[in-house]
């Protein structure tokens, strides 16, 4: 096969990429359609294409017609599935990129447990490769392998913020250190948006007396190249953090409040990397439960009552549910749960790159609906959740709907409780 | 030769070749496949995970059981009676014993078989009026969705209608849908009763390294 | 005055349908035409004052003061012997009132059925051949309706699939001998005929249930209304114009009412068939087997008109039961009632969120 046009590309790169995990999930696929009940774009739109296992018929496709057993015998036969064409991955752009937020919600459901999210993951490296996605995710995408940072927060740029807030805040931002047993990572949504959330960890961070630094030669967690399908970018970015961390000569590297960034460098950063990673790789939430564990949190109690949104990347794909929900116990005096809540939650509809892309954001302020019914059936008076792409998508919502609840982070609160030695 | 030897003969041991055959190809040829190792440190076993995705997924969890409830009902009514049906119908113990083991087992009264028959077929043609009825299923369906249905349901009934036992031509036509049936199965959506022991315990365990099984 | 003519013949066609069913229950319930008799029992048959054993004169060798033939008459009409088994009916050797199902099942049921089938079937295409395929008049609108909901479309092609595979069956089982025997000889229809029955009571329950969900799935809308009455007036519509009609009309809840008291009538009887033990007399199971016969054949009839309008007789219908909604032309031209409140409830449904929207601008 030669890759001269965008689908023969496309269809390389899924080939290429089946192994045995994607085979057994695409043959074991009945077309069942409950996914479709897990979903929250089919929940909204009813719209029986945004059912999740239709989002894999190119890539089931061009397996069924170059890869599975048998399938020379069936091409020969002329029982095979069409060549894909540039038409069918065009047709199929709007349901891998604008509406599936690699939530993972859609596994739960499925009798064969098929972990559909991730196949979306797989041809998007495909649909990148042939150069067909949303442009302004792509061009965010870029923004990273040129500027180091999707929003464009330069290491000069970061310099300069951390200065500021060190000053603005009297607190200290440790940069560049010559060695630090934990290398803190930032967003560069938090660095951009939501500078205060950066402040806060280096308070906790200080609290804990940690010897800690932030570096520019690896600070930018959030990992676009994950997210848009385009893998040189994605191990750019993991790259640019082991070696940071290496450098410093850290045990510990701390993913802020991040999503799909915990899960690239925690679960799939070694494997990426092609070597077992020398430090440990934690979530913020799971580091603060970690010094809660060890007493070394001392937080004053908060009345207000909280519900927390889990972030798909960090509790049903990640594995961290509990520990969001351990920092909240005995502090959080009035915490509610929703429903459904922890591996089960509803997505904030803007995971996955989705809230980068400008023609999802309709039907993503729709999903946004089924969240504040969500938390309005709690009655609590304030949100928290652990993942800045989610927050920024919830106060997008919030904003739009004028809505009358408050949208918190985790770490924030926390940081905000904090009692001073 | 009668139509009878013909399909308890030389069409029987080819389908059954066939079958056994593909099957073992088809999950060889998924297998080698491989792909790259898991390098992150995990947080708990991926064996138990892949054991945890295999029962759990087996069950309505999660919360979704108000949305699915028709699919588990309907599939359960239908899976768990072609499985009794396979294995305790009493002709077809019979045929285990005489034919391939050497050995049977109780089989089912004829009031049971009769009782779980109906079973099967009544989740059978609930879940094929699903694929037909409900847009997302519609959508989804191919010729082989079509195909594996149909192959079932005549292999049910030339089973069923072959109750009385009294005619050779009957019992003949049962094996012939069978054999179609097998001949068919290796090559379809059909492989869904060996695969989905492979999709299940691959998500449990790289979920189940994780923590979390979902 | 065509109004009043229209009546008078409808009355008239309603008297001589009367005439009809009439002679045809007489013949039915013991009118002479009754007893044609099975081969066997040709010559045997005797006048009604036939003497009772143990009354005349004993002729021949006999043991006894009952002459052989005076017995086995006596065994044919229903003799009750003693046998020491524990089933008592084991000592009638001869169970009478059998042979007068046999006659009529053969009989009238047969006859009449074939011709009430094929007559509904000639009908159909009768009409096919002079009207065609009924358009929707003012052509596609492209604007689908919703009809009916998935429940309700999986209920009814639940029923309706038993329905085929039962009405194949058990058409084989009252005609094969008649029309599969000729063209296949007797050992093909001999396994054709076991294979019929064994589906047939194995599907048979499963229809039961299928009936009760299909009554109560389509309940809703199926009440007689004043809008059925006069559109059967107007016979649906051949006389003056299309009549006003709700969700259905008149001749759909006809159907209605006729296939779950129909259906029920053959599930209650199928089921006492299935497991006879529960009537244990023969004589009842004869019954019930007639009923079940009778009430097959009707529902088959009466199935025959509502496939040819719900399939070839009529564009947009099918499209309902299948997608779960219609052409809005469609729904205008057949449903006008319904379609009228369909679409006022969706104008207030959008009133009330364009109202919704702008109490949210002004606070």
């Amino acid at each position: 096969m030669t890759a001269e046009t965008p689908a023969a590309t496309a269809i390389d790169r899924f080939v290429t990429q089946i192994g045995a995990q994607v085979a057994a999930y695409l043959d074991a696929c009945v077309h069942c359609g409950q996914c479709a009940e897990a979903c929250h774009f089919y929940e909204v739109s009813g719209d029986p294409r945004h059912t999740p296992a239709y989002k894999l018929v190119p890539l089931a496709r061009a397996y069924r017609r170059h890869k599975a057993p048998f399938a020379r015998l069936k091409r020969t036969l002329g029982l095979a599935p069409a060549e894909l064409e540039e038409a069918d991955l065009r047709e199929w752009q709007d349901l891998i990129y604008d509406t599936c937020t690699m939530c993972g919600r859609c596994t739960m459901v499925c009798p064969m447990g098929i972990d559909i999210a991730s196949l979306v993951g797989l041809q998007r490296r495909g649909f990148a490769a042939a150069g067909i996605g949303p442009e302004d995710l792509f061009e965010v995408a870029e923004n990273s392998r040129i500027k180091g940072s999707p929003l464009g927060a330069t290491p000069k740029v970061l310099a300069e913020r951390i200065e500021w807030l060190s000053d603005e805040h009297e607190v200290e931002i440790p940069l560049d250190k010559a060695q630090a047993d934990v290398l803190l990572t930032v967003s560069s949504i938090e660095t951009m948006k939501y500078p205060q959330s950066i402040v806060a960890m280096a308070r906790l961070l200080n609290h804990a007396g940690e010897n800690w630094t932030l570096s520019s030669k690896g600070y930018e967690a959030t990992n676009f190249g994950v997210l848009s399908g385009k893998s040189d970018v994605a191990k750019l970015m993991l790259t640019k953090i082991v070696e940071a961390a290496e450098s410093v000569g850290a045990k510990l590297v701390v993913i802020p409040e991040c999503g799909h960034a915990y899960g690239a460098l925690r679960w799939t950063g070694a494997t990426m990397m092609g070597r077992p990673l020398p430090f440990q790789v934690m979530h913020i939430t799971e580091y603060l439960a970690k010094l809660k564990r060890e007493g070394r949190l001392k937080l004053k109690p908060m009345a207000k009552s909280v519900t927390y949104h889990d972030p798909c990347q960090i509790s049903r794909r990640g594995g961290a549910t509990e520990e969001a929900r351990f920092l909240l116990s005995d502090f959080a005096q009035d915490f509610r749960e929703m429903a459904p809540t922890g591996n089960a939650n509803w997505c904030c509809g803007g995971g996955g790159g989705v809230a980068a892309i400008a023609s999802a954001t309709e039907l993503r302020r729709k999903v946004f609906e089924i969240k504040m019914q969500q938390v309005a059936d709690t009655g609590a008076e304030s949100m928290v959740s652990a993942c800045a792409n989610c927050r920024q998508t919830l106060d997008d919502g919030k904003a739009h709907y004028e809505w009358d609840r408050e949208i918190d982070s985790l770490v924030e609160i926390i940081a905000d409780h904090l009692v001073e030695a | 030769m009668t139509f009878l030897e013909l399909t308890e003969g030389p069409l029987w041991y080819a389908a059954s070749a066939i079958f056994v055959v593909g099957v073992l190809w088809r999950l060889a040829g998924i297998v080698r496949l491989g792909g790259p190792r898991d390098l992150s440190v995990p947080r708990a076993s991926a064996t138990a995970g892949a054991i945890k995705g295999i029962f759990l997924h087996m069950v309505p969890h999660g919360g979704f059981f108000s949305r699915t409830k028709f699919h588990f009902f309907a599939g359960y009514l239908f899976h768990l009676g072609l499985f009794v049906l396979v294995l305790f119908a009493a002709p077809h113990v019979l045929f285990i014993e005489e034919r391939l083991l050497g050995f049977g087992w109780p089989a089912l009264p004829r009031w049971g078989f009769i009782l779980v028959a109906e079973a099967t077929f009544a989740g059978l043609i609930l879940l094929w009026l699903r694929r037909l009825t409900d847009p997302v299923m519609r959508q989804l369906s191919d010729g082989d969705d079509l195909a594996g249905t149909v192959l079932t349901f005549v292999a049910l009934l030339t089973g069923c209608l072959a109750l009385q036992e009294s005619h050779d031509s009957l019992r003949a036509l049962h094996m012939l849908s069978v054999e179609v049936l097998m001949v068919y199965f290796p090559f379809s959506r059909l492989m869904h009763a060996f695969t989905f022991a492979f999709s299940r315990a691959y998500t449990g365990a790289s979920y189940g390294r994780r923590g979390v099984v979902p | 005055m065509t109004f009043v003519h229209s009546i008078v013949r409808a009355l008239r066609l309603a008297a001589l349908l009367l005439a009809i069913s009439f002679a045809a229950m007489t013949t039915l319930t013991g009118g002479p035409g009754l007893g044609a008799p099975a081969l066997a029992q040709t010559g045997v048959e005797t006048p009604m004052e036939e003497p009772s054993p143990g009354s005349g004169k004993v002729p021949g060798r006999s043991i006894g003061n009952a002459s052989d033939a005076e017995i086995w008459r006596a065994v044919r009409h229903g003799l009750q012997g003693n046998v020491s088994l524990p089933d008592k009916q084991a000592g009638l050797l001869v169970q009478s009132e059998g042979e007068e199902w046999r006659s009529i099942r053969n009989g009238p049921v047969t006859k009449f059925g074939g011709w009430l089938l094929l007559g509904m079937v000639g009908v159909a295409a009768l009409y096919f051949a002079l009207r065609g395929r009924i358009p929707i008049k003012d052509g596609r609108s492209g604007i689908r309706v919703p009809r009916f909901t998935q429940t309700q479309r999986v209920v009814h092609w639940f029923t309706a699939s038993l329905y085929v595979l039962l009405g194949l069956s058990g058409l084989i089982m009252l005609y094969g001998k008649h029309v599969l025997i000729p063209l296949f000889g007797p050992e093909v229809f001999g396994a054709i005929a076991s294979a019929a029955m064994q589906g047939h009571n194995l599907f048979g329950p499963l229809f039961a249930f299928a009936i009760v969900a299909l009554f109560f799935v389509f309940l809703e809308h199926n009440r007689f209304r004043w809008a059925d009455v006069k559109w059967w007036l107007s016979l649906g519509g051949f006389v003056g114009g299309h009549p006003k009609c709700g969700f259905y009309n008149g001749g759909e809840k006809v159907w209605y009412w006729m296939a779950v008291a129909l259906g029920l009538t053959i599930a209650v009887s199928g089921l006492l068939l299935d497991f006879p033990f529960i009537l244990a007399a023969p004589q009842k199971l004869q019954i019930a087997h007639l009923v079940h016969n009778i009430a097959g054949v009707a529902i088959i009839a009466g199935g025959v008109g509502h496939i040819y309008l719900g399939t070839v007789g009529m564009d947009g219908a099918l499209e309902a039961m299948t997608r779960g909604d219609v052409d809005a032309n469609w729904a205008k031209e057949h449903h006008d009632l319904w379609y009228q409140e369909t679409i006022a409830a969706q104008q207030t449904a959008r009133q009330t969120v364009a109202q919704g929207a702008a109490a949210e601008v002004t606070t």
